[in-house]
């Protein structure tokens, strides 16, 4: 754009711009690569918490891993959270994708209704919901149960899950679903063997985002469970929190743990996810 | 996305007897029977009976969770509220108080003198600097080139994944007392005694930590939904901006924004939504977790009577609060959704 106008003072110009622009960035990688940064390398610090203000860790150990699984049962929680993050995919994409088909591929009476309905049970907040379904799944005696977890995991991924897979659904022509009904083709048969096939992508990049949203949970897995064999993970970081103090060692290690499946995950599933994130906040 | 019409299948076959106005009938409508009936009608009939069912069976799964997870709960919540509600041996017991639970929370002083300012200031703070934020790293990543746009991409999306949870020990172990990095740098240049000083325990303080942490979490939505709007504006409005003497600040009020005006309007009020509901963040602080009344916002009070002082009845008071409070909100952002025109549900 700059190259519209090239008036003689442009060079010192642009080198100025250049330079405010790289001090942009620095501060923009700072601010968002820090936490993360300051999370890894205390988790390696074999003097974490007498680490202060030094910015590089005083040497790499894995101890505060060691301690974390072995004293601290860590292992089971992340099995937990794999479980109920599992049970959480099985169940949203199968349950989305058909609700996603039926807005996406049919016309009917209600439809936009639905579709709304769905917005808005999406903005109930979690505290209120919590409560009643504690007493609830203590009266069906499903408290402490991973089951009776997943089973509301599956209801907070659902509408993220279907206005997503939607816009995935839409995109694939008509045409094709048609001619597989012209080469005679029932609906179950189409289903298999064409539409399922083409929002594969789309079915698991938001299968990825019901299991984050399981993996990453805590009100309900703190409010559940009760027996810590049964914490998730990210409920079992909250037992190296002492009354005075904390081992911030084995927090960060176990913080690690916790975050970088998320990490990787999302970056993979960004572009997938991003347009679809994007598109959807925008358009609805 | 919704540049593909979904209109409602076509019969496989497009065959003769199949009538082309089932198309433009609103939906669900049975079709009129033929004048003059042919051999096809049964098998019409049964054709639209799929049509107008398959729908249905493909949303009751999906709906019945909905229903039973999230809508059931809701008005649980809503009779929970009007009751005292004790907890027994094999099941709980509630008795009708009316709308005492309502009057006790709304003439309490700490609704009005700390929860309710809580709420909304942070929520207020958190919003605003969320967006504006959001807005300069999306104009910063439009002007910077494929390789570098990546690499600052990946990196917002580092800060957007982290879990709300462990972001949240990551922030309070930086502004740990004493030990804590931030303690350390401000008591290093003299702002604060780290002997002494504790951030947590004052309501503005604890509330800027929380601030700083939400934001980090919540401003990569904003940047990369705003730069998806920046990339659809045509560049010939700038040059032609440009060409009429505008400055860069000018371009961006008057050329940006109100261009990709509903886009604004869109991250604006999801953020509102998620901002007043934050909770994860706020318990796990020092002090968050009831032990430090001063820092209750309004989701964090519910849970504490609810599940601390066994005031079920008052938690969900709270809660049937919090939960009219964002379904005000949504309500404008449902309007403003449609109001977008071009907008196909």
């Amino acid at each position: 754009m700059s190259s519209l106008q090239s008036h003689p003072k442009g060079a010192a110009d642009s080198a100025v711009r250049r330079l405010g622009l790289g001090a942009a960035v620095a501060a923009l990688l700072v601010f968002t690569l820090f936490p993360v940064y300051w999370m890894v390398s205390t988790a390696f610090d074999p003097k974490a918490l007498t680490r202060g203000s030094d910015l590089l860790p005083s040497g790499v150990t894995f101890d505060h891993f060691q301690l974390v699984f072995e004293r601290g049962n860590f292992g089971t929680y992340l099995l937990n959270s794999v479980i109920v993050g599992g049970a959480t995919i099985l169940a949203a994409a199968l349950l989305s994708l058909f609700a996603a088909i039926a807005v996406a591929r049919f016309r009917f009476r209600f439809r936009t209704s639905v579709l709304i309905m769905i917005l808005i049970v999406q903005m109930v907040p979690l505290e209120a919901l919590v409560i009643p379904l504690f007493i609830q799944m203590r009266d069906y005696d499903m408290l402490n149960s991973l089951l009776g977890l997943s089973v509301v995991y599956i209801a907070l991924s659902l509408p993220f899950a279907i206005w997503t897979l939607r816009g995935f659904v839409a995109t694939v022509p008509k045409e094709v679903e048609e001619a597989a009904y012209i080469d005679g083709a029932s609906w179950p048969r189409m289903f298999w063997s064409v539409l399922l096939p083409l929002v594969a992508p789309g079915l698991v990049a938001t299968s990825i985002f019901a299991f984050i949203t399981a993996w990453n949970e805590f009100v309900f897995a703190y409010t559940f469970m009760k027996g810590s064999d049964k914490y998730t993970a990210a409920v079992g970081i909250y037992q190296f929190f002492g009354e005075n103090s904390t081992a911030w060692g084995p927090v960060m290690a176990s913080s690690m743990l916790v975050t970088v499946p998320v990490m990787i995950f999302f970056v993979v599933v960004h572009r997938k996810l991003g347009s679809g994130l994007a598109a959807g906040a925008v358009k609805g | 996305m919704t540049t593909v019409k979904n209109k409602h299948s076509k019969t496989p076959t497009g065959g003769g007897g199949a009538p082309e106005a089932g198309d433009t009938r609103p939906a669900g409508r049975p079709a009129p029977a033929p004048a003059h009936p042919t051999p096809d009608t049964a098998a019409l009939r049964r054709r639209r009976r799929i049509e107008l069912t398959r729908p249905w069976l493909l949303l009751a799964p999906a709906l019945l969770v909905l229903a039973g997870l999230l809508l059931w709960p809701l008005i649980q919540v809503g009779k929970l509220s009007l009751q005292d509600y004790e907890v027994k041996f094999g099941g709980g017991v509630g008795t009708f108080t009316g709308l005492d639970h309502y009057a006790d929370l709304l003439t309490s002083g700490l609704l009005w003198k700390t929860v309710l300012p809580n709420t909304v200031f942070f929520a207020v703070a958190c919003v605003g600097l969320t967006i504006a934020l959001g807005t300069l790293v999306a104009l910063l990543l439009n002007r910077l080139g494929t390789t570098w746009r990546l690499i600052c991409s990946v990196a917002i999306l580092a800060a957007w994944a982290m879990p709300a949870v462990t972001g949240t020990y990551v922030w309070i172990w930086l502004f740990q007392p004493q030990d804590g990095l931030f303690s350390q740098l401000a008591g290093a240049i003299g702002l604060i005694d780290p002997a002494t000083t504790n951030w947590f325990t004052e309501r503005l303080p604890f509330y800027a930590i929380a601030t700083l942490n939400v934001v980090h979490h919540g401003f990569p939505f904003v940047a990369i939904t705003v730069l998806a709007g920046l990339l659809t504006i045509p560049k010939e409005l700038y040059e032609a901006g440009m060409l009429d003497g505008a400055n860069a600040w000018q371009r961006f009020w008057k050329i940006t924004v109100p261009t990709i005006k509903p886009v604004f309007l869109v991250v604006t009020i999801l953020s509102t939504i998620w901002d007043f509901k934050v909770f994860t963040q706020i318990f796990l602080m020092p002090g968050g977790n009831g032990s430090n009344p001063d820092v209750y916002n309004l989701g964090v009070f519910s849970y504490i009577e609810a599940f601390a002082k066994n005031d079920y009845g008052m938690g969900s008071a709270a809660a049937v609060l919090l939960t009219l409070l964002l379904l005000a909100i949504t309500v404008v952002y449902i309007r403003t959704l449609f109001r977008q025109g071009e907008e196909e549900l």
